[in-house]
């Protein structure tokens, strides 16, 4: 054939050329059974039975397992993303892209919940005998809105936090880190670029700030030391799938002179107890995901004791944002017993009584806080 | 594919089939019956026709009872439901138990390609066949199998039994393919999402964002539909076939009655031939004319689906037509272009309103929409989502015109074209992959059809 009927006939090459390639790969490069990006566990190959084969959960089960199995999957996915963000759909899988590399879920909106949140809180309060405090944390969109690209859902989080707050009664002390969050994240990077959560320097502002209301001094900055990791890519990068992007820096801060053997920390989901002598779990630093090298992520109960710290015993209930608050609070806290009222179903009051407790935190993000029912389990 | 061509000419017609089969019953391992049925009902009935073709009472009771079963099969499994509910509406003492049924994928196009078949053998119009194989791929033929072109059996007779499929014709299906894919890939299915949010975000969107969003529905429903056209002329053509063209730029009409001229042509093509002008056309007087415009319009509307919005959507556009028959052509025609453009896609879009509706409160309130009951401006999260749509809503707009296609054809004959071609094969196939797996919002808008 000549050059020029190759030429010719060349879209047929790259039509023919491209199923054949997929199905070449599809079957000789091996399964993995898990996506580490959506954190997930992949379709297995469906069972074969005449009845399924019938009702058609045979065909189904087998198109849901070629395309989580598909070829280049990731590659297509982040090529579908770079073309709806060169195509004005900046946003399309939930997450915006800003300036500096920086990621944002897209915004919390009020919600039935919150209020709902809100009233759960003050019946809770209402009988409680010790000094109940809340915080909500803003979201990285509301706080870096400067970052926001042009075209945005306008975030409300400072509406939301402020009626909130005006919802609850006055038996609890809320400390509002808002305006002062929004004023820090000029000169200080508070929240991740890939990820929806704050950085240490952001959970450290708020300890700070809690310090006044809670009624602890607390320890400078400059005690601390810092050890960065590099590679960490949060949620909001495998839900963008902007693979391109930079990752972003992780800083575990350690107080300086800390005693060896001063600090443990117990995790309890239900049965078994596991025990370490640090705040940081670092084998969580092997995942791209790195947050969960925070106190190991999420679990029911953690008791958090430090030995070298003043007394004092406090309960947080709390979302995952508080796993980088907690190391600081604990320099203030001999005993913390940390609640997640996602896995813990049992009562918070009787907990606090059973531990003697002298204060109660509820640290909530307003995206959790807005979506959260399980507020419900306090009392 | 590589099966079809490994096949020698004389089987290809059975490796088809089996493999429309296997395609059709991997979605409906049921419903596949049925169709084996139904090609199973047409071919004996044309067999049965041609043998007793001087037995004129005879061929004339077959055939109506053939018409009478296959209708009767599109009507139980599409419009059960629907007369039923009908019924006890105006009659609820009857209280008829409402039949669940689902309705079986592709029924409506293939009923009517083997009803057409049946029909122009009574006519004596066409050979019988007496292959039933040549006769189920003809029927079962998967490419539109499942949204139309309404193939007649007239058009591919010929290439049933001796197609002749060379390299170039495959070439020019996989462009075809590609195009297709990309119109209700790329296009298509992201109007329906602004379309799904427009309407989602209720009273937010004011007059403006309504109007958007139904103008983005307005491009969904073109492409989704043009792009299985194209699809399926598009894999038709690696195989061999020749199927007519099924849209030819709608929008671009300066009247309604163009619009229909351009529109789903094998539907259109399909009631002229076998409904208006068995009904005596305009051959009988004015009134005549007008009675038969109205019994096909009320069909068009009533085939689209099993509820009364699209038997007020055909009807709408049969009383447009009427009216633009006694005088509204000669009005547009002195018209201004701009003017009758304006004219006709205002129209269009109405139809459109008319068409998505099956609820008719929701249907009202939409329009009071349009009309500025919730104010003009759009407001919140949906103008965002508006604004980062400009850009395709851009694209959608020149690809409903001809103007691309203009374009390549002026360039058809220099040496860039194969650049053009094969880049374009390139970023088709990579985006639309992309655009696939990425997502699963994927709904076929006119499997219900």
């Amino acid at each position: 054939m000549k050059i020029k009927n190759i030429i010719k006939y060349l879209p047929t090459v790259i039509f023919c050329g491209f199923i054949f390639a997929f199905a070449i790969f599809y079957f000789v490069l091996p399964k993995s059974n898990y996506s580490a990006q959506e954190k997930r566990k992949l379709s297995d190959f469906p069972e074969f039975t005449v009845e399924k084969l019938a009702d058609g959960t045979f065909q189904s089960g087998i198109d849901d397992y070629l395309s989580d199995h598909m070829t280049a999957r990731n590659f297509f996915v982040g090529f579908s993303a770079g073309y709806e963000l060169v195509t004005g759909r900046n946003g399309s899988k939930g997450i915006y892209l800003g300036s500096d590399g920086y990621l944002f879920p897209k915004p919390t909106k009020d919600s039935e919940i919150l209020s709902q949140n809100a009233e759960y809180i003050n019946e809770y309060a209402e009988y409680s005998s010790i000094p109940v405090y809340m915080t909500v944390i803003p979201s990285t969109g509301y706080i870096n809105s400067d970052k926001l690209p042009f075209d945005h859902e306008e975030y409300k989080d400072n509406e939301l936090i402020s009626s909130f707050k005006n919802k609850l009664s006055e038996n609890i002390k809320f400390i509002d880190v808002t305006e002062d969050f929004k004023e820090k994240a000029k000169s200080e990077q508070l929240y991740y670029k890939t990820d929806h959560h704050w950085t240490s320097k952001g959970a450290f502002e708020c300890y700070k700030l809690l310090g006044n209301a809670m009624d602890y001094e607390p320890v400078d900055e400059s005690e601390f030391s810092v050890e960065t990791i590099d590679g960490f890519y949060g949620t909001s990068y495998s839900k963008s799938a902007l693979w391109t992007l930079s990752p972003d820096k992780i800083e575990l801060w350690s107080r300086k002179n800390q005693p060896n053997d001063s600090v443990s920390v117990e995790i309890s989901d239900g049965g078994e107890v596991i025990s370490s002598d640090s705040y940081f779990f670092r084998e969580q630093l092997k995942n791209d995901d790195k947050y969960p090298v925070f106190l190991d992520g999420n679990h029911s109960l953690v008791k958090i004791k430090n030995s070298n710290a003043k007394g004092g015993k406090l309960i947080v209930v709390k979302d995952s944002y508080a796993h980088a608050a907690v190391p600081f609070l604990s320099q203030n806290y001999s005993e913390i017993i940390m609640v997640d009222l996602r896995y813990y179903k049992k009562d918070v009051s009787a907990l606090a009584e059973d531990e003697k407790a002298d204060a109660i935190l509820l640290l909530y993000s307003i995206d959790n806080l807005a979506t959260d029912k399980n507020l419900a389990y306090l009392y | 594919m590589a099966v079809y061509y490994i096949t020698p000419r004389r089987f290809r017609n059975l490796t088809l089939f089996i493999v429309d089969l296997v395609f059709y019953a991997w979605g409906e391992p049921w419903l596949v019956i049925l169709m084996l049925f139904s090609i199973l009902l047409n071919y004996t009935s044309g067999i049965l026709i041609g043998v007793n073709r001087e037995k004129k009472g005879l061929t004339k009771f077959i055939f109506i009872l053939s018409v009478i079963l296959n209708l009767g099969l599109l009507g139980f499994f599409k419009y059960a439901g629907f007369i039923g509910e009908t019924l006890n509406m105006v009659m609820p003492f009857l209280n008829i138990p409402i039949l669940e049924i689902a309705l079986p994928i592709g029924i409506s196009f293939y009923t009517f390609q083997t009803m057409s078949y049946t029909i122009d053998v009574y006519k004596n119009t066409v050979k019988v066949q007496k292959n039933i194989i040549t006769f189920g791929t003809y029927v079962s033929l998967f490419p539109q199998l499942i949204a139309g072109p309404i193939v007649r059996y007239e058009d591919v007779a010929e290439q049933l039994m001796h197609r002749k499929e060379t390299l170039q014709d495959f070439t020019d299906g996989v462009k075809l393919f590609l195009i297709g894919l990309s119109k209700k890939v790329l296009l298509a299915n992201e109007m329906g999402n602004l379309w799904d949010a427009v309407r989602e975000s209720g009273t937010q969107s004011g007059a403006l964002g309504s109007w958007v969003g139904i103008i983005a529905y307005t491009f969904q429903i073109y492409f989704d539909f043009c792009g299985y056209s194209e699809m399926a002329m598009g894999l038709g053509k690696m195989f061999g076939f020749d199927f007519l063209k099924n849209f030819d730029y709608p929008y671009i009409s300066k009247s309604v009655t163009e619009f229909w001229r351009r529109w789903h042509i094998s539907l259109g093509t399909w009631f002229r031939e076998y409904v208006y002008i068995p009904l005596g056309g305009n051959r009988k007087g004015l009134s005549r004319q007008i009675i038969n415009i109205a019994v096909v319009w009320f069909l068009t509307g009533l085939w689209h689906g099993a509820s009364w919005n699209f038997i007020l959507w055909g009807l709408y556009f049969g009383v447009l037509l009427m009216i633009e028959k006694l005088f509204m052509l000669k009005v547009l025609k002195k018209a201004p272009a701009i003017i009758s453009h304006i004219y006709s896609i205002i129209i269009i879009i109405f139809g459109w309103v008319l068409f998505y509706f099956e609820n008719l409160n929701e249907m009202g309130v939409f329009l009071a929409r349009m009309f500025g009951s919730d104010g003009f401006m759009m407001s919140g999260d949906i103008s965002v989502k508006i604004i980062s749509y400009i850009p395709l809503l851009i694209v959608a707009a020149i690809t409903s015109t001809p103007l691309i296609s203009k374009l390549y054809h002026k360039i058809k004959s220099k040496p860039i074209i194969y650049v053009i071609d094969n880049a374009g094969c390139v970023l088709a196939l990579l985006l639309c992959t992309a655009a696939l797996v990425s997502s699963d919002y994927n709904p076929f808008l006119y499997y219900k059809f």
